[in-house]
């Protein structure tokens, strides 16, 4: 039979609605796959198995004439800070081990109108806070391409299970980084919409100024695919801007500025292969350069005070007294409940949630959390005139090649770097995309950053599926 | 300087039992977080606006009245409808 | 310094139909615990606020009647503390620092005969849920009761710089703003809870106390009454008063040390990421001014200049809306406002019973309405009945809610007009009441005093002026 678990959305769709094979079948087969690789790479917290029934479903509908939507028979995981109704959602958290949602995410509501069926929920670094999917409850999500890697973070899961065929496309979550760095660890793609692109309602928030739901695909084709149906106004979201856009991958020559200080900043290998990316945009007909962007030392800074002080009040609703975990609140006084509770947070959470604490507090707010959301303003300010002369800005999307796990563990800052090139399109609100560029000597994967002007993701989607076609580094790993 | 003290307080705030081992490894890092953060200081400021969203009026939700269909608490430890919580003593 | 009280008052927005940031009810009263929450007031993972656009129009109609300046653009904050009845552990509210303003700023209020009271500001914020005993007491039970159906009500706080030394001051300032948030439509007072009130107090040499928990305007007198007595009688004894946060015990009617809790400092406030700084534009205030309710004030100039009441009459019926309300209706069915006015505010009030006073619920226990005012106004002066007779009538209208034509009839058919049965009373009345007879030869008012033991002896049922006459007469005759 054939390998149905290698294919990409419009193939799975195509075949489907086709009944070339049935959504079941397809369905059976990633199951079968999750079933053998999951045992070395740990990228699911939970996997449904009413997705079968869900596939029968949509089969059925086919069957019968009815009308099925864009991504009918489409599998996706789903990142585990995304709530699913009924089906548990702990963001890898013991503060969240029984948690149901009576609720779906808008994301996710979108995705079964249009036929996509969620096959489960993938491992992250709790509450979304980590680079490496090492901070789970869950265990350790491992990198594909070398299981004694980490797959990057903290949508390590989601990226991870795409890169090992386990689902046709998944959900993550980008805060500092947290989809586009386990895509370019991972060796997929990963897409950063535009603040206010996609819904945020029923997203477990870490930083809600800061962060996108965006997909992970193995091709840009597929995330665009997602991105058809997931982008558009919510009247759930107050932060959702208004219309409901739609994509398609085209083919134009564009400006493209290499950003100078990302590719200085990082490790050899990569800055090498990102600077011969710039060769194959040259090829297409693209006007390449080097540019740079001062204001960007100030964005690592910048976003790890915004991050830390949302995530400090965003983090204090987990008391464990209207949902959470088991422990019976009788004979307890509140205070020493609330804090014996809460002591089950995960050492990284804890340290980011007192570091929040801190740059709030009355006499540092103007030092710290005023001035970050200033220096917003200057990159913001910056890059807005970089687009004039510039359609896309490009550089690595992480300094680094995947390490090896528990190499950062111990040291927060040292971890904390490793976001310097992503967190400029989250404070900045900018779409931003990671594609596969290329391999390091020792087989590991490096990603190209991608960013576009906000509510630009067509001039993004097109840079991206041009040098995706004319680089042709995409594969799979072995496993 | 990121003090024990102060991080004890904050702890308190953010109410997470730590031990005194506990204490001082997070002051020791997040003194080096802060420190990092610190950077901020060398900021040429001017006269900048901090970022924020905006919304008109007209766009706010309408006050209509609907009832959510379905459980909403998740805990178990229920008396008469009402949630049990630990006694504010 | 003298004593200084400052207010910080919360109303309910109980003129709304839904909670200030979802759509559950506003009639959260007498509904099974926990029946009316959804996931958002109930702060479940993934949920984002929605903002009811009435609330912000209903909050800024009460910042333009305590004359505060409405700003073009509002924010909401987050004031972060831990508490059970907290669904978030941090409250939406509204705050002024760093160039932001809550709804409503730099007002003030005149109330009394001529007093002022500066508002320092207006702002709207979510009520929390409410937390109770089993056994009453907090001491005797395992565990703590939590209803959250009041989670996320609307409340405006309006809160006043330090203008009050006397607490009779504080009572008819609360009087007043009963009346204007009545007036306006925005708050039904007189449901059990909508309207409460923290005080600020300080005496000379001492520090200040702030008191919560008291739960209605008229426990806010006893409050301030207590706490100034007790902070005087600790500085006498050279006490020192510290800074602290106080409970008001409603059933003791003590103030007592408050519980562990965090303090203004602790309450690291930072801009609400989930709901976008609002913007209510220029003309805001110019098109919401002109579609507001009459406030009291211009009632009371109303009822002075078009209807001719005397200004102490005008006042007394503005204070309570209600009031002024049924004077209004009673002059549409009989168009003679001085004397209409005059039997509400001296002789109806008169049967108001004290707890219904305090309550400010004037007319709830009375069986009357302005049938019955328009009726016997208009019989008194068309003479049909005399004012005693009249306001005896009234007194038996309220406890039956007879008309007054029909209790006159009645007491009419049963009177003696025999003049000899009345001749026998006098008889009667001067043989056991001698000395008063004696008095009444020297002066002719106390006539009066045997009129009535006439009356009382013939249960009300004589002729009064047929019983005087021969009073007068029989006192002629024996000098």
């Amino acid at each position: 039979m054939q390998s149905l678990y290698r294919l990409g959305v419009a193939e799975v769709v195509q075949g489907v609605t086709s009944r070339e094979f049935s959504a079941e079948e397809y369905i059976h087969q990633l199951l079968e796959r999750i079933e053998r690789v999951e045992p070395k790479i740990n990228a699911f917290i939970t996997v449904s198995k009413s997705s079968i029934d869900q596939a029968r479903i949509i089969d059925r509908k086919i069957r019968d004439g009815e009308k099925v939507g864009p991504l009918a028979g489409v599998v996706v995981a789903i990142k585990d800070n995304i709530c699913t109704k009924g089906m548990r959602t702990t963001c890898a958290s013991k503060m969240l081990d029984d948690y149901v949602p009576p609720y779906d995410a808008t994301v996710v509501d979108r995705l079964q109108q249009a036929g996509a069926i969620v096959i489960g929920k993938t491992n992250m670094d709790e509450f979304g806070m980590g680079s490496t999917t090492e901070f789970s409850r869950h265990g350790a999500t491992r990198n594909p391409w070398d299981i004694n890697k980490v797959p990057g973070g903290s949508s390590g899961g989601s990226a991870a299970s795409v890169a090992a065929l386990e689902c046709t496309v998944s959900l993550g979550s980008d805060t500092g980084g947290s989809v586009r760095c386990p895509a370019s660890f991972c060796s997929v793609v990963g897409f950063k919409p535009t603040y206010g692109l996609v819904s945020r309602y029923g997203l477990v928030s870490y930083a809600n100024s800061l962060e996108q739901i965006g997909p992970l695909g193995k091709t840009v084709s597929d995330v665009a695919s997602v991105m058809n149906v997931i982008a558009g106004f919510d009247e759930k979201d107050n932060t959702t801007a208004a219309g409901r856009p739609s994509y398609s991958v085209d083919k134009r020559p564009l400006r493209v500025g290499l950003v100078k200080e990302f590719v200085e900043g990082a490790d050899e290998q990569v800055s090498k292969i990102i600077s011969n990316s710039l060769d194959v945009f040259a090829k297409v007909g693209c006007q390449c350069e080097e540019t740079s962007v001062a204001s960007v030392q100030y964005a690592l800074p910048s976003y790890y005070t915004i991050a830390t002080a949302e995530a400090s009040s965003n983090l204090a609703r987990y008391d464990n007294i209207r949902y959470g975990f088991d422990m019976n609140p009788e004979g307890y006084e509140w205070n020493t409940y609330f804090s014996k509770a809460r002591s089950n947070f995960g050492e990284e959470v804890k340290r980011r949630i007192i570091t929040g604490s801190y740059v709030l507090s009355s006499g540092y707010y103007g030092k710290y959390y005023l001035k970050a959301q200033q220096a917003r303003s200057i990159l913001i300010r910056d890059l807005k005139s970089l687009f004039k002369k510039y359609d896309v800005l490009v550089g690595p999307t992480m300094p680094i090649l995947p390490f090896n796990m528990g190499e950062k563990v111990d040291n927060p800052l040292t971890m904390y770097l490793v976001d310097v090139d992503t967190v400029v399109a989250n404070l900045t609100g900018i779409p931003a995309i990671s594609v596969p560029a290329g391999f390091a000597r020792n087989g590991m994967p490096v990603g190209l950053q991608i960013m576009a002007d906000a509510f630009c993701e067509q001039t993004l989607i097109d840079a991206a599926s041009m040098f995706e076609t004319e680089a042709k580094v995409q594969r799979s790993p072995e496993l | 300087m990121v003090t024990k003290e102060e991080v004890k307080h904050l702890s308190w705030l953010s109410r997470f039992d730590l031990s005194d081992e506990e204490l001082s490894k997070y002051t020791a890092q997040i003194e080096q977080i802060i420190s990092y953060l610190d950077k901020l200081d060398s900021m040429p400021l001017e006269n900048v606006e901090p970022v924020k969203a905006k919304k008109n009026l007209a766009d706010l939700r309408n006050d209509q009245a609907t009832n959510f269909a379905g459980e909403v608490l998740g805990t178990k430890y229920r008396k008469d409808g009402f949630v049990k919580a630990p006694r504010m003593v | 310094m003298q004593t200084k009280i400052g207010l910080e008052i919360h109303c309910q927005l109980t003129g709304l139909k839904s909670k200030l940031f979802c759509s559950c009810g506003t009639d959260y009263r007498g509904k099974e615990p926990n029946s009316n929450v959804c996931p958002t007031c109930l702060g479940l993972p993934g949920t984002l606020p929605l903002l009811n656009k009435k609330a912000v129009e209903f909050a800024s109609m009460i910042s333009l009647a305590l004359d505060c300046r409405v700003p073009e653009e509002i924010m909401f904050y987050r004031k972060n503390y831990f508490y059970p009845d907290l669904p978030k552990n941090f409250q939406l509210t509204q705050y002024n620092a760093y160039g932001i303003t809550s709804i409503g700023v730099d007002g003030s209020l005149q109330y009394g005969d001529d007093k002022v009271a500066r508002i320092r500001r207006v702002q709207l914020e979510e009520d929390p849920g409410r937390v109770v005993y089993e056994s009453g007491s907090m001491e005797k039970s395992l565990y703590a009761l939590v209803d959250y159906n009041r989670a996320g009500i609307p409340l405006v706080e309006i809160v006043t710089e330090p203008d009050f030394s006397d607490p009779k001051d504080v009572r008819l300032f609360l009087n007043k703003i009963t009346s204007i948030v009545e007036h306006l439509g925005v708050c039904d007072t007189k449901l059990e809870g909508s309207v409460r009130c923290d005080v600020n107090v300080s005496v000379q040499g001492g520090l200040r106390v702030e008191i919560k928990n008291v739960g209605s305007f008229s426990e806010a007198e006893k409050a301030v009454r207590y706490e100034i007595a007790r902070q005087k009688t600790m500085v006498s004894r050279n006490i020192e008063v510290k800074a602290e946060t106080r409970h008001w015990d409603d059933a003791r009617k003590i103030t007592k040390e408050s519980r562990s809790k965090e303090e203004e400092q602790d309450y690291r406030y930072f801009p609400e990421p989930d709901i976008p700084a609002i913007t209510l534009g220029k003309d805001f205030v110019l098109s919401l001014k002109p579609s507001m309710p009459e406030l009291p004030d211009a009632r009371k100039e109303r009822f002075i200049s078009a209807l001719g009441l005397s200004p102490h009459v005008a006042q007394v019926l503005i204070e309570n809306k209600e009031l002024a309300d049924f004077f209004e209706l009673t002059i549409k069915l009989y168009n003679s406002p001085k004397e209409v006015a005059n039997w509400i505010v001296t002789d109806l009030i008169s049967f108001v019973d004290e707890k219904d006073r305090e309550g400010g619920n004037l007319l709830a226990g009375l069986k009357v309405g302005p049938e019955h005012i328009a009726e016997l106004a208009r019989m008194v002066e068309q003479n049909t009945v005399n004012r005693t007779m009249a306001k005896q009538i009234l007194g038996q209208v309220v406890r039956t809610g007879e008309m007054p034509s029909v209790v006159a009839r009645k007491s009419q058919a049963t009177r003696i007009a025999d003049s000899s049965v009345i001749a026998d009373a006098v008889e009667a009345v001067f043989k056991a009441e001698q000395s008063a007879v004696a008095d009444a030869r020297q002066n002719p008012n106390a006539a009066n005093f045997l009129l009535g033991k006439v009356m009382q002896l013939t249960k009300g049922r004589a002729d009064p002026k047929t019983a005087l006459e021969l009073i007068n007469k029989k006192l002629r005759e024996t000098t």
